[in-house]
């Protein structure tokens, strides 16, 4: 997936494989601009236009989705597949009730007359824990705090059943006992429904609480996919690794928190070889290569031999 | 010298706000009586939720608002009912470092410029001088002196955020209030500017006032910790015990859900989700303002407001059934 832009075309996702079970929840995280969130937009057809050019297959339910006429992914956006937003405050539209706008998206994709609609929306207000649906679903978004304009925008998402739920940073505008709230609710949701999420996040702690599979990326290529206990105890991409040591952690202190040198790489200037080189502690001749995705289950793309990753992460996991 | 640097007793901060469709006006408390000390060199963090006043009591300690009652005292002396004059030589010892390293930046103006105007506005002295004293900092907070002409949309947000630490280091204060200074950033990044402060610290002796959202962070930055619900200190002491053993229900619930690394090596423990949102300031309930959410909440806390006493170790809580471990 690549944008022209005046400065060249650059390459926001580049060479992304991965896939989503029925029921999986998998967090696909990484820092800004390692293409995270244009990554599912692209694949929803929510990214058009003679400046955007997409490669590459996406397959929903073993269809082709990719290039399909915008009719016909109407249909499907909304319906099959759902998205929650980072910021509820931008994504609901300010001038219409909370309750008007979830009953828009049920009567575009149903035969349900404007009064079911509207008693469907009170009914997913309260199926997401907003107390007195009743009275809250004339409510502008305005009204809502931060916590139930999210939850609000949950309720949007289920309105019509999908079986795929893309949730974009969904609580990182919120506070951490409000972000309890809206974990649970998706989990107990997906216990429910058995819909599959997918979660874009750049919080590791999120994915380690929340994710069966995790997809780090870096400079809109994917450097490593696993489970949860493969990339969070067993991570075999240095990326990773400093990734999950910069986090501070709550059970004790550490004396220095480890760092990746530099900044976070422009999408413009991506080096030829390893995305990642420049700021890696371990690199080596082989890296002026681009690396490929190697590994059955869990994959990593890192020239480094298994041996020797395994030693180099014993030796980081040591020093902390 | 004291050994206390910096002591807040009792400050309280109101707002007084138009009630959209009630008429009249009213009054918000963002602030409720907080007191505390910070010793030279230490750290202090005060972890919070949005809206629970954290950066209203750093701009209160920095004179940036004036405290509506209650002292600030900086190195024995109130700071508090000063006029900006008198202000003005104790202004240079404390320092603000803040959240937004985009909003916080002059961006018609090189970093160069940004960094020496404190300098500037202190007299600190003759042309040449400031400019060596830039120089100096850019070093100190490890950027390169060859992008002093430079303007701040060039730089990288954790960049930016250096920047913002050399211009609050280059009056040499004692004190540096930081509200929310990583909080913008990505983690890698973050952790950066988290071990720069570490070492600033301890290179010039730097006392910090820490102010976060972030559980972890703070962890990680404090000796001391106070957490702070709907404008006051519930709970406040060594940052060790605190994590490990918290005493006041609300403490104890925020640490529960704070997203955690499962690397095997993480503690286990059993969440406990809080329902509802934080109370509006404008109408907090009677008695503890956490009753309505605290899972241990009993009649009394209903009426009587407890006061955060000493619960031994240097530790404080304000509850009426701390948590006994």
């Amino acid at each position: 997936m690549s944008f022209a832009t005046r400065a060249g075309v650059v390459r926001a996702v580049d060479g992304l494989s991965m896939s989503v079970g029925r029921g999986e929840t998998v967090g696909i995280v990484g820092e800004s601009g390692s293409g995270k969130s244009v990554s599912m937009y692209s694949i929803l057809g929510l990214l058009r236009g003679p400046n955007v050019s997409i490669e590459g297959r996406v397959r929903f339910n073993g269809q082709d989705i990719l290039g399909r006429p915008d009719r016909e992914l109407r249909a499907l956006r909304g319906k099959d597949i759902a998205m929650i937003f980072q910021d509820p405050m931008t994504a609901l539209t300010p001038v219409y009730t909370v309750g008007w706008q979830i009953a828009e998206q049920i009567r575009q994709h149903t035969d349900l007359t404007k009064r079911q609609a509207h008693q469907r929306a009170i009914d997913l207000l309260a199926e997401v824990a907003i107390p007195d649906p009743s009275r809250r679903v004339n409510q502008y978004p305005h009204e809502f705090s931060g916590g139930m304009r999210q939850r609000a925008m949950i309720a949007m998402a289920l309105s019509c059943e999908p079986s795929l739920l893309i949730a974009d940073e969904p609580t990182t505008a919120l506070d951490v006992t409000t972000q309890a709230q809206i974990l649970e609710l998706l989990a107990e949701l997906q216990e429910r429904r058995g819909s599959s999420i997918v979660l874009i996040t750049h919080d590791m702690g999120v994915i380690s609480e929340v994710a069966d599979r995790v997809v780090v990326m870096y400079a809109g290529r994917p450097a490593e996919i696993g489970t949860r206990q493969e990339v969070i105890r067993e991570a075999r991409h240095p990326y990773t690794w400093g990734l999950l040591g910069a986090v501070p952690r709550l059970d004790s202190k550490r004396a220095r928190l480890v760092t990746i040198p530099g900044n976070p790489i422009s999408p413009l200037d991506v080096p030829p070889g390893c995305a990642f080189a420049p700021r890696c502690t371990y690199r080596h001749d082989r890296c002026s290569d681009r690396p490929p995705m190697r590994g059955t289950d869990h994959l990593d793309a890192c020239w480094l031999d298994d041996a020797e990753k395994e030693q180099r992460r014993a030796e980081i996991e040591e020093a902390s | 010298m004291s050994d206390v640097i910096l002591r807040v007793d009792n400050v309280t901060k109101n707002f007084s706000v138009r009630r959209p469709g009630r008429g009249g006006r009213s009054q918000i408390q963002a602030v409720g009586g907080v007191s505390f000390e910070i010793r030279r060199g230490e750290t202090l963090g005060i972890v919070g939720e949005s809206g629970c006043g954290k950066s209203t009591l750093a701009r209160c300690i920095v004179q940036l608002l004036p405290v509506t009652s209650g002292t600030v005292e900086f190195n024995g002396s109130p700071l508090t009912g000063l006029s900006r004059r008198q202000l003005r030589p104790h202004r240079r010892e404390m320092q603000l470092v803040f959240q937004d390293p985009f909003a916080s930046l002059n961006p018609r103006r090189t970093v160069a410029d940004i960094v020496a105007e404190p300098l500037r506005v202190h007299r600190f002295g003759t042309r040449s001088e400031i400019e060596a004293r830039v120089r100096e900092l850019f070093t100190l907070v490890g950027l390169d002196v060859n992008s002093l002409v430079r303007y701040p949309h060039e730089f990288s947000g954790g960049q930016r955020q250096r920047i913002g630490i050399a211009r609050s280091l280059a009056l040499n204060p004692q004190l540096v209030v930081a509200d929310e200074p990583v909080s913008a950033l990505d983690v890698s990044v973050q952790a950066q500017v988290l071990n720069l402060m570490a070492e600033l610290q301890e290179k010039l002796g730097l006392t910090y006032l820490f102010i976060a959202h972030d559980l972890g962070v703070v962890r990680h930055v404090s000796d001391r910790v106070g957490v702070m619900y709907l404008g006051e200190l519930v709970e406040m002491g060594p940052a060790d015990p605190l994590y490990d053993a918290p005493l006041h229900p609300y403490t104890e619930a925020l640490l529960s859900v704070a997203p955690e690394l499962d690397d095997g090596r993480a503690r286990t423990r059993e969440r406990i989700v809080i329902s509802g949102d934080v109370p509006d300031p404008a109408d907090k309930p009677s008695g503890c303002a956490f009753h309505p959410r605290c899972p241990v909440a009993q009649d009394r806390c209903r009426i009587e407001k407890p006061s955060l006493i000493h619960a031994g170790d240097g530790r404080l809580v304000a509850c009426h059934f701390p948590r006994r471990r």
